[in-house]
């Protein structure tokens, strides 16, 4: 059967691939599991999931009905559960954006916290946005109103998709951890502007139900609805930013030592058709 | 339950997006630990 030399050389791809591989992964160790993964995340997973079940326990079937607002107010766990971790999540990548700028604490660590903590913050805020217009089309009857609370959350979340865009840019990896530090740090500051804004400028969108200034109470099971829903979010939260920052510090490794591996691979590949050319 | 589908569409929304971000970082990260040796994952 005639070979052509193009299966030859992607069967000594493959096999010489699978054998850099094999040499890469340490014996025993299942490509199946984790790769980001660890006892403490794995625990941390199971605690999410089962928060999260109890979370929808609670949230849809044991949770009253509101007096005003009726069966809406359960999309009420879900909405300030998700800017609650996009409040916490930008919060974070502030602060590790300031360990960065930071002569004594700088590290890559900081930023790639920095990066992993807005990533999963775009997510939530995002989801707070469509959760928020389903309310209020079920509220006011409308998808969207120009609120100022509304309208400054929106802004927000275009802003860190902003900040998200200026970690791609080129550079080293000092270069994106300078330059992104300080959008971060100037884009934290409309965090303020986005909470007190139902104050600064009266609109649709209510106050703080818990900790506000309003005189609405939230029955007991509704607040301890409210607080499951905090409690599993924040431990998505934690689980997805622990997955990410080492997603993040594999890519930058990658990045410094890429050439090196690639040409291990090469001779990798090159040396069994050398070898079986010689036996010819 | 008035308004089911609504309160259900931000539920699902929700978990699938979370979901889905979560199995993005696992499958990526599963990629880049395939082309590093181990001494490059200190938290293994």
């Amino acid at each position: 059967m005639a070979v052509t030399q193009n299966q030859i050389t992607k069967t000594a791809a493959d096999g010489s691939a699978n054998a850099v591989v094999n040499r890469l992964e340490p014996s025993g160790h299942s490509r199946r599991r984790s790769a980001t993964g660890t006892p403490f995340t794995f625990a941390l997973g199971v605690a999410t999931i089962v928060s999260m079940a109890v979370l929808v326990l609670f949230g849809l079937f044991l949770s009253p009905a509101d007096v005003t607002q009726g069966e809406s107010v359960r999309i009420l766990y879900i909405h300030v559960g998700t800017v609650w971790i996009a409040y916490v999540a930008f919060g974070v990548t502030a602060i590790s954006s300031g360990m960065f700028l930071w002569k004594r604490t700088s590290s890559l660590v900081w930023d790639r916290i920095a990066g992993a903590s807005a990533e999963v913050g775009v997510l939530f805020m995002a989801l707070t946005l469509f959760a928020g217009a389903i309310w209020g089309r079920l509220s006011w009857g409308k998808f969207w109103v120009w609120d100022a609370r509304v309208t400054t959350t929106a802004f927000l979340f275009i802003t860190y998709v902003g900040y998200l865009a200026v970690r791609g840019l080129g550079g080293s990896h000092q270069q994106r951890g300078r330059r992104s530090a300080v959008v971060a740090l100037l884009a934290v500051l409309e965090i303020p502007l986005v909470h007190f804004s139902v104050r600064l400028w009266r609109g649709l969108h209510q106050e703080a139900s818990v900790a506000g200034t309003t005189k609405v109470k939230l029955e007991n099971l509704m607040l301890f609805s409210l607080f499951v829903a905090l409690i599993s979010f924040t431990l998505l939260y934690v689980w997805l930013v622990m997955h990410r920052q080492r997603v993040l510090a594999m890519q930058d490794t990658l990045d410094d030592k890429g050439l090196d591996f690639a040409l291990a691979a090469r001779r990798a590949e090159t040396e069994p058709v050398l070898e079986s050319a010689e036996d010819g | 339950m008035d308004d089911i589908g609504f309160i259900l569409a931000t539920y699902i929304a929700t978990f699938v997006g979370s979901v889905g971000l979560a199995w993005h970082y696992l499958r990526r990260g599963r990629r880049l630990a395939e082309q590093l040796p181990p001494e490059d994952k200190p938290w293994i």
